[in-house]
């Protein structure tokens, strides 16, 4: 399948004009403000605004222990808050080269992957919505409500968890959380087929996805665009791949890609994601050790050695890289939280340019950004 | 490509060090003078690294420099590359990378923005994550401390705005 992008001739003619998209737009996630200039309907110029939900995470990280920072680490990102929970336990755990049990191990990938397909469905219900279609999103929110019940029986949280511990998790899981979470994989698949048949062939969202937004590989490169934003313009960077961690390597998992870097070829990325994050489940729960959740033997305090440090974990939207700078005491001297939404946002001005106001919606929507994510 | 990347940070930087991939998550850690920064960053472009990140810490306290680092990667099998570049905020600039690495523009206004580093032939070096009209800059560590305006007796200052 090509989808050639829409090539518009761009307009000369008429006067420029100024319009303002957010803060406060209803098909904006989360205050992102938009300053358009307008020839037109036609986008000339494109400049977001950010910054309006910065809490200073790294400023926090340099004033307090490093356990101390770890609810923060879930509040980056409020829509897969466990991989960041769990991202940032793991970075902690490579500096002080904490080894962690095989249970938990497992239970953290079921945790991470079933927050990545909750993300993923809160994007489709959400992105569709945007477009119009409401049905969808009553489904999609069905079905993660779910997997927020599931992830609320062990973890005591819906949104902003608290769940991994430096070395492992903080409860163990019982058989009902493993046989909810496959009964639900279950159900998913069957709902995936009808999703298929409701949304995927639907010439509507077809026609407003095909050929819209389209992000070269070339500018991916550019910007260091990751994710499935990257993925849909044909490069296989996974960090769950590129760079293995947590045990990831010891499952079965493919990256999904696409050629043509639009916005439906990011919708397909992101549900063949769903696809690969059900096996990933899967697996995980068929060859779940018994065992321990924590390790035997911990330190008694977290200090960050002397040096530089950086750990990459692949969240649902892209590489998060976490880089802290230790001087020895509990507190981190310097904490860097690169997070991906940033820079998927920073490459929307040069894919902007150009296109259709209407589109707009269509566009910023397809590269799912997370507001609070980018301003941490 | 003329030279292979290898041999151009070597002759560029002035100090190379291999590290521990497994224990500190990245491969070699050069340090640079500004004046090279450029034709580094176009090196590493032509080989196909993406630039990962650029931030920057605050060592004033003691070199009087503040030190920014650049993390350079490769996708298609992972060779993280550190660079540091210590910088006087008060008298000296660090030249733009946006005309190479387009994703650089928002990375170095963040620093410009926390740190106070300004970048040369930067096409809008502006404040990116801080109110437009902030006079301070919060990553600075004279900046002061979350917690101290709490500490001066002010409850209400204390709970978490998350």
């Amino acid at each position: 399948m090509t989808n050639p992008p829409r090539e518009l001739s761009p307009s000369t003619e008429g006067e420029l004009y100024t319009l303002n998209m957010g803060p406060q737009h209803p098909s904006m996630h989360g205050v992102l403000r938009l300053v358009l200039q307008l020839r037109g309907e036609q986008i000339v110029n494109a400049k977001p605004v950010i910054g309006y939900s910065h809490r200073a995470h790294e400023k926090m990280a340099e004033n307090r222990s490093a356990l101390q920072f770890l609810p923060n680490s879930s509040r980056i990102d409020y829509l897969s808050g466990m991989i960041y929970n769990l991202g940032y336990c793991q970075a902690v755990e490579k500096i002080l080269q904490i080894e962690v049990p095989d249970r938990a191990v497992h239970i953290r990938i079921i945790a991470a992957e079933l927050n990545r397909i909750s993300s993923h469905l809160l994007w489709f219900g959400t992105f569709l919505l945007d477009l119009g279609g409401i049905t969808p999103f009553l489904y999609s929110f069905d079905d993660r409500e779910q997997i927020l019940d599931i992830l609320d029986s062990v973890t005591g949280s819906r949104l902003t968890y608290c769940y991994g511990r430096f070395g492992g998790v903080t409860r163990d899981v019982d058989d009902e959380f493993l046989e909810r979470s496959t009964a639900f994989i279950k159900l998913l698949r069957t709902r995936l087929l009808m999703y298929k048949r409701l949304v995927t062939d639907n010439v509507i969202l077809r026609e407003r996805c095909i050929g819209v937004g389209v992000i070269s590989k070339d500018t991916a490169f550019r910007f260091d665009v990751t994710g499935p934003s990257l993925r849909a313009s044909g490069v296989a960077y996974d960090v769950r791949k590129a760079e293995p961690y947590g045990g990831y390597d010891r499952f079965d998992f493919e990256v999904p890609t696409e050629e043509d870097g639009d916005t439906m070829s990011r919708f397909h990325v992101r549900i063949r994601e769903i696809e690969q994050s059900c096996r990933l489940i899967e697996q995980a729960i068929a060859s779940m050790p018994e065992g321990d959740i924590l390790p035997k033997k911990m330190p008694k305090r977290f200090q960050i050695p002397k040096g530089e440090f950086y750990f990459a974990c692949e969240s649902a939207r892209g590489h998060f890289g976490i880089y802290m700078v230790g001087d020895g005491s509990d507190i981190p001297f310097k904490m860097k939280l690169r997070t991906p939404s940033f820079s998927n946002l920073s490459a929307m001005p040069e894919t902007l340019r150009g296109t259709m106001l209407a589109d707009t919606i269509a566009i910023v929507g397809g590269i799912d950004i997370v507001m609070p994510e980018i301003d941490r | 490509m003329s030279v292979d990347l290898p041999t151009r940070i070597d002759e560029l930087s002035t100090a190379s060090e291999e590290c521990a991939y497994e224990k500190v998550g990245f491969h070699q850690r050069h340090t640079i003078d500004a004046s090279v920064l450029i034709d580094l960053a176009r090196a590493f472009f032509e080989a196909g690294y993406v630039l990962e990140m650029i931030t920057c810490q605050d060592l004033r306290a003691e070199t009087q420099k503040m030190l920014l680092v650049y993390s350079f990667n490769r996708l298609e099998s992972v060779d993280r590359q550190l660079l540091h570049l210590a910088i006087d905020p008060d008298t000296e600039q660090a030249p733009t990378l946006s005309m190479i690495y387009s994703g650089a523009n928002w990375f170095e206004r963040e620093v410009y923005d926390m740190y106070g580093v300004r970048f040369s032939d930067h096409p809008e070096l502006e404040r990116i994550l801080l109110p437009e009209d902030a006079d301070f800059f919060a990553l600075r560590k004279d900046f002061g401390r979350m917690d101290e305006a709490s500490a001066g007796g002010d409850e209400a200052e204390e709970g978490d705005d998350d």
